[in-house]
C-alpha cells in the first residue's frame, strides 16, 4: 500500500515523541487502542493553567505508519490551541491532511479519540484542582 | 437465483448458532461440493455455469468461515453487526483500560530493550525476560480463545432475543483483548527473532 508523502514524512520524522509526567499540573493524558489491530496510542497535552492554551503536546504510538502519522500530526495541531479549540479537531481533518485511504481511517479516529481522552483527563484534573480547597 | 444472498450459516442450512458439529459440517461440505462441482456441469448453459461457479465459491467461503470455531465467532459478529448498522446500533468494543495500560507498558519496555541492544540485537538478559513475558502472554491469549470457544459461545447459543446484544458485546470485548495480546506477542516475537529497528515494528502496514 502506498502512503502519502505526508504520512511518510511524519513516520520518518515523528514530531513530539515522548511523554510528560502524568501528575504534572496542566497535563492531560489520553491512552486509547484500536481493537481491530491492537495498536496503542498515548497522547498528552500540557496546558498553561493561566491562559488555558496548550503549550506542548507529546505522543507515543505503537502501531502502523498511519497511526503514528495521525498522532504526530495531532500533536502539531494541538500546540497553541485553547482546550476548547482543540476539542474541535475531527478525524476527517486528519484524513484530509494525510490523505489516508479508507482502510486507514480508523487510525485517524484513534487519534481523535486520544485527543478527546487527553482533554477529558485534563478537564477532570483541573476541575478538581480549581475546586474550592475546603479539604486542604 | 437460488442461494444468492444467503449467509454462511444458511448455505449449510444451519441456524445462527456457534455449536456446530465440525465433522458433520465437513460431511455436508463434501456432499454439497460434489453436487455443485463445476466439472459435472460442463454441458450446462453459460449462465447456469456461472451460477454454479458462484455457488461453489460461496460454499467454499462459507466452509472456511464456519469450520474454525474462532473464525465462526468473528463471522457471526460481522454478520450481526451488519444488521445492527442498518438499525443504527453499533457499539464500539471497549477494552479494559488496565489492559491498554499494560500493553502500552510492554511496548515501551520492548522499545527500550531494542534501543539498548542496538548493534548486536537484544542483550541476553533482555531476551530472556522478553521470552518469559511472551510465554505468559501466550497463555493468556490461549485462555481468551478458550473463553470465546467455550463459555461465550454457549452464552450466545442459549441467549434469548433479549440477551443477544449482551452476548455479542462480550464477544467483541473478548476479541479485542485477543487482538491486543496478539499484537504484543507478535511484536515481542519479532524483536526476539529479528533485527532491532526503529521505535516501531514495520510488520504492520
Amino acid at each position: 500500500m502506498a502512503y502519502s508523502d505526508k504520512v511518510v514524512d511524519h513516520y520518518n520524522n515523528p514530531r513530539n515523541v515522548g511523554s510528560f509526567a502524568k501528575d504534572t499540573p496542566g497535563v492531560g493524558t489520553g491512552l486509547v487502542g484500536a481493537p481491530e489491530c491492537g495498536d496503542v496510542m498515548k497522547l498528552q497535552i500540557k496546558v498553561n493553567l493561566d491562559t488555558g492554551v496548550i503549550e506542548d503536546a507529546k505522543f507515543k504510538t505503537f502501531g502502523c505508519g498511519s497511526a503514528i502519522a495521525s498522532s504526530s500530526l495531532a500533536t502539531e495541531w494541538l500546540k497553541g490551541k485553547t482546550v476548547d479549540e482543540a476539542a474541535k479537531i475531527k478525524n476527517t481533518d486528519i484524513v484530509n491532511e494525510l490523505k489516508l485511504p479508507p482502510v486507514k481511517i480508523h487510525c485517524s479516529v484513534l487519534a481523535e479519540d486520544a485527543i478527546k481522552a487527553a482533554l477529558a483527563d485534563y478537564r477532570e484534573k483541573s476541575g478538581s484542582a480549581d475546586a474550592p480547597a475546603s479539604s486542604k | 437465483m437460488k442461494g444468492r444472498g444467503l449467509d454462511h450459516f444458511e448455505v449449510f442450512g444451519l441456524p445462527r448458532r456457534l455449536g456446530i458439529d465440525t465433522a458433520e459440517l465437513q460431511r455436508k461440505f463434501y456432499e454439497l461440493s460434489r453436487r455443485g462441482h463445476p466439472d459435472f456441469h460442463q454441458g450446462a448453459s453459460p449462465e447456469r455455469q456461472a451460477e454454479i461457479l458462484e455457488a461453489s465459491a460461496r460454499l467454499n467461503a462459507a466452509y472456511r468461515a464456519l469450520r474454525d470455531p474462532l473464525a465462526r465467532i468473528e463471522y457471526l459478529v460481522r454478520l450481526e453487526e451488519g444488521r445492527d448498522t442498518r438499525e443504527g446500533a453499533t457499539v464500539k468494543p471497549k477494552a479494559p483500560p488496565e489492559l491498554l495500560e499494560e500493553m502500552f507498558e510492554i511496548q515501551e519496555a520492548l522499545q527500550e530493550a531494542k534501543s539498548a541492544g542496538q548493534t548486536g540485537g537484544l542483550e541476553a538478559g533482555a531476551k530472556e525476560t522478553l521470552a518469559t513475558q511472551r510465554d505468559r502472554l501466550r497463555e493468556r491469549y490461549e485462555q481468551e480463545e478458550a473463553r470465546l470457544r467455550g463459555r461465550l459461545s454457549q452464552a450466545w447459543d442459549s441467549a434469548g432475543p433479549a440477551d443477544r446484544a449482551g452476548a455479542l458485546t462480550a464477544f467483541k470485548e473478548s476479541l479485542a483483548v485477543r487482538a491486543y495480546l496478539r499484537t504484543v506477542i507478535d511484536d515481542i516475537d519479532e524483536a526476539l527473532g529479528g533485527s532491532p529497528e526503529g521505535y516501531v515494528s514495520h510488520r504492520r502496514h
